[in-house]
């Protein structure tokens, strides 16, 4: 963590709220990526990241000023999208045998291209991998994005999820492997 | 060297990420990739399959992105959010004082659960007046006549000289030995100033009898009360006390004023 943070920080701590500002500003896109990919909904996503500073603001007291403020406001978005999924998962099981979600039923895409071709190409790919992803648990799909996609560590991925790491490391053989059958199933059914 | 699994086929694929373990093996499974053609395939699979999964577009957000969630979050914070950051060391002093305010609580309960029984006693009995329990014990003020007092020890050698070892009839000796020492001692001491030689050499002969019978331990047995009656004479002491009465009746009738428990 570079000085110019720390002395934000420390700033932050010595009551200046709006000092908080800057380091929302700097890591604000980031974290969407991140709760983007584990929730896969862009409103969500924003939430999370939102509810994700926030709580970083309300436990900054007991942040390590050695430790990066990057690093740790990030594990604290793991934890706010792994709610969020975990809530929207259990919004999900009390429908059953009542209306379908249509929001969880469609498969929300990145819209980030003008050229249709390519934006088709990147919504069947989206979908995808979305559906790919779908049968996976809060925990496991939490994994799978922070080692596949986010490239991270064993350990990086033990420390975020609070568990060890051949706990970690099964947890994403495990998602892996779902995903991979999921794939099958769509090849078959194609 | 057996075919690889597929969690070691996972292990090959993200590996390289993890600490020097890790790599090693990851290395070891590049080697044994290299020269199977089998699990080579089965690797090609697994990396065409993740493939699939890896291209994962995030929607672009716009520039002021932080700036809009800032915006949404500054309304949020809380003026004072969390407490000012602890001095090393602040801990333990939190620990110990709410150890002292403990002790402090304990001490002030047993304190007031004291005070309370004293005073909940104190309404069920007769409280002393302050200065009559505080003042020391006043002894008993007793007028003595000479001839009452040769009168009482007379009775008390006749009692003497036939009891048995009956701890019935002992008992009210010593008693009656002692409610007579006092007196004794005050005619004693006024027969010696007054150079009545008889008098005194009886009483003092008395005296001893009477203090040899108060301060005998215990129970009078029958050994102890003729050793008592050899030693002291008992018999020729009451004949004395006998004769003392009948010689001086005037003086008989002196009066003295004794503390029970004290002198005159």
């Amino acid at each position: 963590m570079g000085q110019n943070e720390r002395a934000t920080i420390q700033a932050v701590l010595a009551g200046d709220k709006d000092a908080y500002g800057a380091l929302v500003v700097r890591h604000s896109r980031m974290l969407f990526r991140l709760a983007y990919r584990m929730t896969g909904n862009e409103a969500d996503a924003d939430d999370v990241v939102q509810e994700a500073f926030l709580r970083g603001y309300q436990k900054l007291a007991s942040f390590e000023s050695r430790s990066d403020f990057g690093t740790w406001i990030y594990r604290i978005t793991v934890h706010c999208a792994l709610d969020r999924m975990q809530k929207r998962r259990a919004e999900a099981a009390r429908r059953v045998g009542e209306e379908a979600d249509p929001e969880l039923d469609s498969v929300q895409v990145a819209d980030a291209s003008p050229d249709p071709e390519r934006l088709a190409l990147s919504a069947e790919i989206g979908a995808l991998q979305e559906l790919a992803m779908r049968g996976l648990t809060a925990v496991e799909r939490t994994a799978f994005v922070l080692r596949h996609m986010e490239d991270r560590s064993t350990e990086e991925i033990a420390e975020a999820l609070k568990v060890k790491p051949n706990a970690a490391k099964q947890t994403v053989f495990r998602a892996v492997e779902k995903v991979r059958q999921r794939l099958v199933n769509m090849k078959v059914m194609a | 060297m057996k075919h690889l699994n597929q969690e070691q086929l996972v292990d090959a694929y993200y590996g390289g990420k993890d600490g020097v373990a890790e790599r090693r093996l990851k290395r070891r499974l590049d080697r044994h990739l290299g020269g199977c053609d089998e699990c080579a395939s089965a690797y090609d699979t697994l990396k065409s399959d993740l493939a699939a999964v890896s291209a994962s577009d995030v929607p672009e957000r716009a520039a002021d992105y932080g700036a809009q969630i800032w915006s949404r979050v500054a309304p949020l914070l809380p003026p004072r959010p969390f407490e000012e950051r602890r001095a090393p060391g602040m801990g333990m002093w939190r620990g110990l004082s709410y150890a002292a305010g403990c002790a402090v609580l304990v001490a002030g309960a047993f304190y007031v659960g004291t005070v309370w029984e004293h005073y909940r006693h104190a309404g069920k009995t007769v409280a002393p007046a302050p200065e009559q329990a505080h003042a020391p014990a006043q002894p008993k003020v007793v007028v003595v006549v000479l001839g009452d007092h040769l009168d009482r020890s007379e009775r008390l050698l006749v009692e003497l000289k036939h009891a048995d070892s009956d701890s019935a009839e002992t008992a009210p000796l010593k008693d009656e030995a002692r409610g007579l020492l006092a007196a004794n001692r005050v005619f004693r001491e006024d027969a010696e100033k007054d150079g009545d030689a008889d008098l005194s050499t009886a009483l003092s002969h008395l005296d001893k009898l009477l203090t040899g019978l108060a301060d005998h331990p215990g129970q009078l047995d029958a050994a102890a009360l003729s050793q008592l009656k050899d030693e002291m004479n008992a018999d020729g002491l009451l004949f004395e006390v006998r004769v003392l009465r009948s010689k001086n009746p005037h003086r008989n009738a002196a009066v003295r004023v004794i503390a029970r428990g004290g002198t005159a």
